[in-house]
């Protein structure tokens, strides 16, 4: 491998790193907070990608405007799907019904994904989707940044939240200790709704910065879920900024292998990290106890 | 879906009376007790949904548009054509299953082909057991004709292997300085996408030219960059890309992203594609690709071919929709000079036998195969040439020529 090939593929590494951890902290902030395994959160992200290229379709304009739209119609229905669905199944098996209740909300976005606009692959094409910047024998495609942007600024705003407002420490305490939660007056119910709601609402971000550079179709997110699952095991369940370190660690070294190894198996190393977080240290690398910390 | 399943009970129905008929009518010759106004019912899976559903449905509107045409000038044999299409979700062990029940129990006349290779091989197979006549217009790769069938043909003009003949040929052509010394390959991991890219690598390989990247990637591959870093890092003067259709385009726009100007860029399957440039904007310059179609080409009963679908559809056939009609009309050539379509092994065989013998003029040009059903011709190469995708080669019917080295994209 070349210098410039390995600072090239290091860059894409990192940028799809932080895509992939924009996706993945939705996913672990509803395992944190609710025990909730949410295997919709890719066919939300994809929700969200359609609704981008369908506003930039009809509107002409940016997609990144869809946002305005997107995250607080996301962060209506995330609340809602708590309230009304998910808080419906038994505690005692709420992890577990959680994965059957999800698929099957899934399934249902994706169908109606093919009914509203066919199967057909649709892409968004702006001015900029194949402009780069050049830095030092590296291009950086400007969509790439863009996305990676997104991802940091959402991934901040989500640590702010959780870390500084009071609405995020009642989450926290939520999570933590539902019932003594409840016993100093938190309204654990309302809060794991509000926690929802965020957790999709990254997901109308997410999906949105996915739109800007990769063709879309309705069953597209079944190829996203698996390698977010593992980055929200291999970070730590629960944790934010262990999926975060999980999925750069795991985007730079899927873009590395890529060279020497092929696609094929470079696809594999979010598999093999799961397997081995698994059997070595299954509560994850960087999230300590499960789901204790954000 | 209903009216597919109300035309299914319909020709069940039909083939019922048909049988019951065939059983009271004095067997005399098998075939000759279906009447002369009886239609001739013609049996097709093709993947309407899954992962295959858009060419299949560019395969259902050529078979359509094909009936409907030859209905309207008088049938086959002087009787109606009627298609029983039934889908097989994109499925390899369903396909199988739908030949053998259109074939048994709703007891079709004549089968057409599916969409792919994957759903090619089961099905030629199920016809093969049942003695059928199998021509089909999408199975391309070269294992379709490794399997030994003697009753299949490909109803295009050449197998993934010959599709850059021309440009291969075009290519060695050239004088030395001109001529590219090093090529990237990357090819979705599909037995179609490879043939035709390979067959164009293998051709420039031997004569000398250095394959410096050569990756396979898995169909459902959405990240393309780390492959275009790879191919933007070898600076490789020809890019040969085997792709279906979004695959094509994210490895393009990747390559954009990272400034990689190749002197020629020969993709296959996606920029055939009517969305292609919709997709990629106005950086199509120049790119080069295989096509087994193109309404333009100047064959005698393709501007009536395009007549027919344009007044039915409002836009031009593509490439699926012309490979279906063509397979249609190479079953009717051997219908007619036959003079029979029925089940019967008899009938079957003649059919099989004329079309091993015979040239069948067709809308991508004329026709004839050999022993296991591969096409004797090779593929027109298309150019996008002032950002309409115009043929370049062979000369003879260039609309355009061919531009190299490749504009900036």
């Amino acid at each position: 491998m070349t210098g410039d090939l390995f600072a090239q593929s290091l860059v894409l590494g990192i940028l799809l790193g932080g895509l992939y951890a924009l996706l993945a902290a939705g996913l672990t902030l509803y395992f944190g907070v609710m025990r909730v395994v949410m295997i919709a959160h890719s066919a939300f992200l994809i929700l969200a990608a359609y609704l981008a290229w369908y506003f930039h379709e009809t509107s002409g304009l940016d997609p990144l405007l869809s946002l305005v739209i997107t995250v607080p119609l996301f962060f209506v229905v995330g609340y809602g799907m708590q309230r009304f669905l998910v808080s419906r199944l038994r505690p005692i098996s709420l992890t577990t019904m959680s994965v059957l209740l999800t698929f099957a909300v899934a399934l249902t976005i994706e169908g109606l994904l093919g009914f509203v606009w066919s199967g057909t692959q649709r892409r968004v094409q702006l001015d900029y989707s194949s402009a780069s910047i050049e830095l030092g024998g590296v291009s950086i495609a400007v969509v790439k940044l863009i996305a990676f942007a997104l991802a940091a600024i959402s991934l901040g705003a989500l640590y702010l939240i959780l870390r500084k407002t009071s609405f995020g420490r009642a989450l926290r305490a939520t999570t933590q200790h539902p019932e003594a939660a409840r016993l100093v007056g938190i309204d654990t119910d309302r809060v794991a709704g509000l926690g929802f709601g965020l957790g999709l609402a990254t997901a109308a971000i997410g999906g949105t910065a996915l739109a800007l550079d990769y063709t879309i179709y309705p069953s597209l997110h079944w190829h996203w879920i698996g390698p977010l699952m593992a980055i929200i095991v291999v970070g730590g369940l629960g944790s934010i900024p262990g999926a975060a370190i999980a999925a750069l660690l795991l985007g730079v070294a899927a873009s590395l292998l890529q060279v020497p190894l092929g696609t094929t198996w470079a696809q594999t190393v979010f598999y093999l990290a799961l397997f081995v977080t698994l059997m070595i240290r299954p509560q994850g690398f960087f999230g300590g106890r499960l789901a204790q910390r954000f | 879906m209903r009216a597919t399943r109300g035309l299914t009970v319909a020709v069940i129905g039909a083939t019922t009376a048909l049988t019951l008929s065939a059983c009271l009518a004095s067997p005399d010759q098998s075939g000759e007790t279906a009447g002369p106004d009886d239609p001739i019912v013609v049996g097709v899976s093709l993947p309407l949904t899954g992962d295959f559903a858009e060419p299949g449905k560019g395969v259902q509107r050529g078979y359509e548009a094909w009936a409907a045409h030859v209905n309207e000038n008088g049938g086959l044999l002087g009787r109606q054509v009627e298609l029983v299409i039934v889908d097989d979700q994109s499925n390899a062990d369903r396909v199988a299953s739908d030949y053998e029940r259109l074939i048994n129990q709703d007891g079709v006349d004549l089968v057409f082909g599916p969409f792919s290779t994957r759903l090619v091989v089961p099905a030629a197979q199920v016809a093969q057991d049942y003695g059928f006549l199998f021509v089909e217009p999408a199975g391309a790769a070269a294992e379709v004709f490794e399997q030994g069938f003697t009753n299949l043909f490909y109803a295009a003009p050449a197998i993934a292997d010959d599709h850059y003949a021309h440009l291969a040929e075009y290519i060695l052509a050239l004088p030395t300085g001109e001529r590219p010394e090093t090529i990237a390959v990357a090819s979705m991991d599909d037995p179609f996408a490879q043939g035709t890219a390979y067959g164009l690598r293998d051709a420039l390989a031997a004569e000398g030219i250095e394959v410096v990247v050569d990756e396979v990637y898995p169909p459902n591959t959405t990240d393309f960059s780390g492959i275009a870093a790879e191919i933007a890092d070898s600076e490789a003067d020809l890019l040969i890309v085997g792709s279906q259709y979004q695959d094509g385009v994210n490895l393009v726009v990747a390559l954009q992203q990272q400034g990689y100007q190749p002197e020629m860029a020969a993709i296959s399957g996606a920029p055939t594609n009517a969305e292609f440039p919709a997709a990629i904007g106005e950086k199509t310059e120049g790119i080069l690709a295989p096509t087994g179609y193109t309404p333009t080409a100047p064959y005698p009963s393709n501007q009536e071919f395009v007549e027919a679908y344009e007044a039915e559809h409002g836009t031009p056939p593509a490439e699926d929709e012309a490979n279906a009609w063509t397979t249609g009309q190479v079953v009717a050539a051997a219908v007619e000079a036959v003079g029979c379509a029925d089940p019967s092994p008899e009938c079957q065989t003649q059919l099989i036998d004329w079309l091993h013998s015979n040239e069948v003029e067709t809308v991508v040009g004329a026709l004839s195969w050999d022993a296991e059903g591969r096409p004797q011709s090779a593929h027109l190469i298309q150019q996008y040439v002032d950002g309409e995708i115009k043929i370049v080669l062979p000369e003879d019917v260039a609309e355009a020529e061919l531009i190299h080295p490749k504009p900036e994209w």
